[in-house]
């Protein structure tokens, strides 16, 4: 069989651009599969590993209410004998603009869970001899950290961004105040990165929690104690186990990643499309190859074997590229992706890319095998012909022609399976996506017999404008859908995510800033970052002239062995409640039972998830045991966590002691000059608390620009799809000239100029694109249907109207002929410059 | 005499610094390897004498029960129990429950945190089992704040956590009340009622013991040289019923170990002839004893009699190498010509070494020679420091 192999890869070297492209199909293909998922598993990942360091060894933690747990419990807790128990009290606190977690402790029941080094002990404390310099050092760090106010551990990493050495002083703005704090040791803080490790008195002090704790930390030793002290425990508090807790936080953003994961699938799929069509028509290349080796005896398996080792080769080396590129590409999705889950859900510090075996070997196989299977078809085709017949052209697209309509039948089949699948899979989102790529297939089976149409019809009415040449150059697209068949699907399943994507992220754009629009009522905003407000200032706020009244909101947790619920609290002003919109109820009856009637509102997404009408009742749990509330309606909200509550703040304080106030909205009197007032309440807070003060458009702005952050991803994947499918419609292109070099030669002996012939060249890419592009229309628009009412809704919640503009469906034609015309701009350059002699003379 | 508490303070701390930031390794209760290789005692001590503490410079009376509680304004404190207890079947334990008060700065700042404090509190669980031949040994930590750890007076109760010696209400408010001592670990407990049969008698000149020429270098000393035990120890789950008897030593001050000092040997020897000695001699780092060290010698009727470094002849008979390294002498020969004491002491088990942050030796022995013409056998504690490098 050598001489076989070498036939096989004589052919590819002698087509340089055919293996090249082929390969660069199957690398970005497998590329972006690779590098979606070591960006989602790396995040995810990230902020698992920062979890379990802030944790430690815990087994199971104690959660309170929203105003923390009463640290009157932990001392009775110990007192009664639980040894392995160790206080915590945390938040986020920003030091120069730099946004650190702060972890309260005491370090005498530290010595169970965390384990801190001191860093740079030799750096700058070397005086004396090296052992008991440290010891010294680490003795200084601790009494100073239980005796002094504002003694801080900092993490090795943060010291470095802060340029902090030991004994430094330095401001940090917690529970937006400026606090006085200085470096009592430096500490290796692993994943957690950024990390202030005070004692517990200091963190109560800076976070307002005196009196309570974030959480206690336990190390049980299995069920049995767990439930025993499950008996003992004061209403009001939870025992969670430290895994279970980790894992409801890290599903927040859930939803978001399955959606990347999605993108990197289209782009696969447009990446399988190329494959198919590189390797696939290298099989079909070769016909006459094949014809040769089947009259010179090789059995068809034997010629079947050739050609699928052939491809394997190619996927190996071709997802080999393919990977490395992934991981290169990884890094910079990896910034994007943990950036919008900064925005969105969580603080996530990634500093770098873990590579995962399971995400490389995923994307490797995938294109390895859409590879081999690519090539399986043509070449059991090609290999199926009585050798003399395999040499000719006319028959092979004779039968692929007659298959337009199989495949059509075969799409429409899949189209169906789709609108199936949606019927009966319920909320799930992977069953929608499910029906997404059914629907994607579909259209894509249907294409090619929808572009022979449109191309005979497009034919004509060339030849009536162009003449012959022009007729010549349509009409080819027909009789060679063979070769270009699959670059047309390649270009429309790519223009269609365009479209689907546009249209869809423009309705939620939309429908975001009008709800912005109609929440964000007050003129004024006045909040905290990680805090909460004064409760002198707020009074002192409302005092001043021109304000006529504020509304008051807070956030807040609420956990429990069944997850975390988001709550908001809401005083509300006068002119408040038209900002929140109620889908199913009558305001004039809801708007009261919020205010005396203990009921609550949910989210959209809330009622979406957990199936909550208006009427049902909700348990929460509150410090005197768990009650049920009634739902007096569901409100519009397009908050990415996975539903939230609405409570009124008088209901509120009847279940819960907590009179923390996050933010308020400033609601001004007719003709109060916004400027004079901000000023003033600027001046109020100065020297009380470093409020953040923001307008109603500022605040706006703000949100959308999050908004917009978020959807750079699914921006750079398309485009991805798009640059697949280019490369697809150019070695497409040039494979069909390559092949029609001597009817191109043809032409030119029968006096047809370059120039001419370059043009047809043209219009050829031209007309491909065009055709790509009208075929496009129809399923981007379904997609953009499929995304807003089964995607979005499944993943989170919220429903919008579907907005489609013409714009968004004429500039996905252009794209999809501008992006045909670049890729076809190479073979009119070549075929222009083609010398007709040496191609009629090569038979 | 227990200046232990200093370096244990010290020590704690680097326990809790030295690993990162991440959970212990599984069955790594102790810190042990925290211990750091190096260093002489008193360097580590002497390092860190902090300015700002009031010294023991003076005599003074000790009243009671005001004394029995804290002292916070000193530096350091301790209520420290030791004592040798029989069960049934002639099984035989050694206990030391010690309770350590440390502060951290002079002054105690006003804070609106109910856990910042300067106090710090430690406490050492040991259980010498004879008959097993072993040695079980707990350590704990907190900060006085919150009800986590604290001392008060009246009624005298010192207590970290669940570890408790408080005093019992007595009807006769003229006698010594007795103490009751819970502690409890994993593997260990005890629950004790100790019974004083002595008042307290004050060590050194009039209750200022002084650790060198240094003036201030001293701390108030007093102990209850004698006290009847009843009650239970628990070892590995199985709990003992036992009598015995116990000695308690209070001390505080805020001085630190002279530079040229090495650590110390101290013995508290209760004899069957009703008469009790203390001793602690201070050792220096050549090799001889430092001229403060001191005693006491307790008559049968309670009155307390102060030895000085010169009343007083040790020779080592043995010595005990630990695993851990480090050579402790083991017996000895104790000759006090004054009252026509001579002895010979060795421990009921050699491996009664305290390895927590810091290492020494803390362990139950028996005594036996003669006084006089007579024969005199008896039991008692011994400590050992600064032999661990």
């Amino acid at each position: 069989m050598p001489v076989l192999y070498r036939a096989s890869s004589g052919y590819l070297l002698r087509h340089p651009w055919q293996l090249g492209l082929a390969l660069i199909g199957i690398c970005i293909g497998v590329a972006v599969i690779v590098a979606v998922d070591l960006a989602n598993d790396s995040s995810r990942k990230a902020f698992r590993l920062s979890m379990d360091t802030l944790n430690g060894a815990a087994t199971h933690q104690l959660v309170g209410g929203p105003g923390g747990i009463d640290e009157g419990i932990y001392a009775e807790l110990r007192r009664g004998g639980l040894r392995r128990a160790a206080p915590v009290v945390d938040g986020r606190g920003d030091v120069q603009g730099l946004s650190l977690n702060v972890l309260g402790i005491d370090p005498f029941a530290e010595r169970e869970f965390r384990h801190y080094s001191l860093a740079g002990r030799d750096e700058r404390s070397v005086i004396d001899d090296g052992a008991r310099t440290a010891r010294g050092m680490e003795a200084k760090a601790l009494r100073q950290l239980l005796a002094e106010p504002g003694a801080s551990l900092v993490s090795a990493q943060a010291a470095r961004a802060l340029r902090l050495g030991l004994g430094d002083a330095f401001e940090v703005r917690a529970g937006g105040q400026a606090r006085n704090a200085f470096v009592a040791g430096l500490i290796d803080a692993g994943a957690v990165g950024q990390l202030l490790v005070v004692d517990i008195a200091t963190a109560q002090d800076w976070f307002g929690l005196l009196g309570h704790l974030s959480r206690i930390d336990l190390r049980l030793s299995g069920d049995g104690q767990a439930k025993e002290l499950r008996h003992r425990l004061p209403a009001g508090i939870t025992l969670l186990a430290a895994d279970a807790r980790t894992q409801s936080m890290s599903q927040m953003s859930a939803a978001f990643m399955t959606n990347l994961t999605a993108m990197s699938l289209l782009a696969l799929l447009v990446g399988i499309f190329l494959i198919y069509n590189s390797v696939g028509f290298a099989a079909l290349q070769r016909r006459g190859l094949i014809g040769v080796l089947r009259a010179l005896g090789l059995t068809r398996r034997e010629v079947v074997g050739l050609v699928l080792l052939e491809a394997a080769g190619l996927g190996v080396v071709g997802a080999a590229l393919g990977v490395g590129a992934g991981i290169w590409l990884g890094h910079g999705l990896l910034e994007l992706v943990s950036r919008s889950i900064n925005d969105l859900y969580f603080r996530l510090s990634v500093t770098d890319v873990s590579i995962g075996t399971l995400a490389v070997a995923k994307g490797a196989l995938a294109g390895l095998l859409a590879t081999v299977v690519a090539a399986a078809g043509p070449a059991w085709e090609a290999s199926g012909y009585r050798p003399q017949l395999a040499l000719r052209r006319s028959l092979l697209e004779r039968r692929s022609g007659r298959m337009l309509p199989w495949l059509a039948a075969g799409g429409l089949a899949s189209a169906g399976l789709s609108l199936v699948v949606l019927q009966l899979s319920g909320h799930s989102l992977l069953a929608g996506l499910v029906a997404l790529f059914l629907m994607i297939l579909g259209f894509a089976l249907s294409i090619p017999l929808a572009v022979r149409f449109l191309a005979e019809q497009g034919a004509r009415l060339a030849a009536a404008v162009g003449g012959i040449p022009a007729r010549l150059a349509v009409g080819g697209i027909a009789t060679s859908l063979s070769r270009t068949g699959i670059a047309i699907v390649a270009l429309a399943v790519a223009v269609s995510a365009t479209v689907g994507v546009s249209i869809m992220v423009q309705s939620f754009r939309g429908a975001v800033l009008e709800w912005l629009d109609e929440t964000l009522r007050a003129d004024l905003y006045v909040g905290v970052i990680d805090g909460s407000l004064d409760p002198g200032l707020v009074e002192d706020i409302a005092r001043v002239p021109g304000v006529s009244e504020y509304s008051a909101s807070r956030r807040v947790w609420l956990e429990s062995e069944q997850g975390r619920t988001r709550m908001i609290v809401l005083k509300m002003a006068q002119r408040s409640y038209a900002g929140t919109r109620l889908l199913d109820a009558d305001p004039d009856e809801a708007w009261p039972a919020f205010e005396r009637d203990d009921a609550v509102l949910v989210s959209e997404p809330y009622a979406f998830r957990y199936g909550t009408r208006r009427g049902d009742l909700v348990t929460l749990e509150t410090p005197t045991g768990r009650r049920d509330f009634r739902v007096a309606a569901t409100f519009r909200s397009y908050d990415v966590n996975p539903g939230s509550l609405l409570i009124s703040r008088s209901t509120y304080a009847r279940y819960w002691d907590d009179p923390q106030i996050d933010s308020i909205g400033v609601y001004l009197a007719d003709g109060a000059d916004v400027a004079a007032v901000t000023d003033a309440i600027a001046a109020l807070a100065a020297g009380r608390q470093s409020v953040e003060l923001r307008s109603n458009r500022q605040l706006q702005a703000l949100s959308l620009e999050i908004f917009d952050r978020t959807f750079v991803i699914t921006d750079v994947l398309y485009w991805l799809a798009v640059g697949v499918a280019l490369v697809g419609i150019l070695g497409a292109m040039l494979a069909l000239q390559l092949e029609r070099a001597r009817e191109l030669a043809v032409l030119r002996a029968l006096g047809v100029t370059p120039w001419q012939l370059g043009g047809m060249v043209t219009l050829q890419s031209g007309f491909i694109g065009l055709l790509s592009g009208l075929a496009a229309l129809p399923l981007g628009l379904l997609m953009a249907w499929l995304l807003i009412e089964v995607i979005n809704r499944r993943a989170f919640g919220w429903s919008m109207p579907v907005v489609v503009t013409p714009a968004a469906l004429g500039s996905a034609v252009l794209l999809s002929v501008a992006a045909a015309l670049a890729a076809g701009l190479y073979p009119a350059w070549r075929a222009a410059r083609s010398r007709p002699a040496l191609a009629m003379r090569e038979e | 005499m227990k200046k232990i508490i200093l370096v244990i303070v010290f020590v704690i701390i680097t326990g809790l610094a030295v690993r990162g930031f991440r959970g212990p390794a599984p069955g790594d209760v102790e810190p042990v390897a925290a211990v750091p290789a190096s260093s002489r005692l008193s360097e580590l001590l002497g390092a860190d004498a902090d300015a700002g503490f009031p010294l023991a410079l003076e005599p003074r009376p000790f009243r009671f029960p005001a004394d029995h509680g804290p002292h916070p304004e000193f530096r350091n404190e301790w209520w420290y129990a030791t004592g040798n207890l029989d069960a049934d079947g002639g099984r035989r334990f050694g206990f030391e429950l010690t309770l350590f008060r440390f502060s951290l700065t002079p002054d105690a700042r006003p804070d609106p945190s109910a856990w910042r404090t300067n106090q710090v509190y430690v406490g050492h669980l040991a259980l010498t089992d004879v008959v097993a031949g072993e040695f079980h040994v707990a350590v704990r930590y907190s900060r006085g704040a919150l009800g986590l750890a604290g001392a008060e007076a009246a009624p005298p109760r010192v207590w970290l956590e669940d570890w408790v010696m408080a005093a019992l209400p007595d009807q006769d408010a003229d006698r010594e009340p007795p103490w009751r001592l819970t502690a409890r670990d994993e593997r260990l407990g005890i629950d004790l009622t100790l019974t004083p049969r002595k008042a307290p008698v004050a060590n050194g000149e009039d209750g200022l013991s002084r650790k060198s020429s240094e003036p201030g270098n001293a701390s108030y000393y007093y102990s209850l040289t004698r006290l009847a035990v009843t009650g239970a120890v628990e070892v590995d789950g199985s709990s003992h019923a036992v009598t015995g008897q116990a000695w308690l030593d209070r001390e505080w001050g805020s001085s630190a170990l002279a530079r040229n000092q090495l650590g110390w040997d101290w013995f508290a020897l209760q004899l069957d002839d009703e008469t009790e000695l203390m001793f602690y001699q201070l050792r220096l780092d050549d090799g001889a004893r430092d001229p403060m060290s001191a005693g006491t010698w307790v008559t049968s009727d309670g009155v307390a009699h102060a030895l000085g470094a010169d009343d007083v002849t040790l020779e080592v008979l043995d010595q005990w190498d630990s695993p851990q390294g480090g050579r402790y002498p083991i017996r000895w020969r104790l000759v006090v010509p004054g009252i026509g004491l001579d002895v010979r002491i060795w421990p009921v088990l050699d491996a009664q070494e305290l390895v927590t942050n810091v290492r020494y030796w803390e362990g139950a022995v028996d005594v036996e020679g003669t006084r006089g013409d007579n024969e005199v056998a008896g039991r008692g504690y011994v400590e050992l420091t600064g032999y661990a490098d």
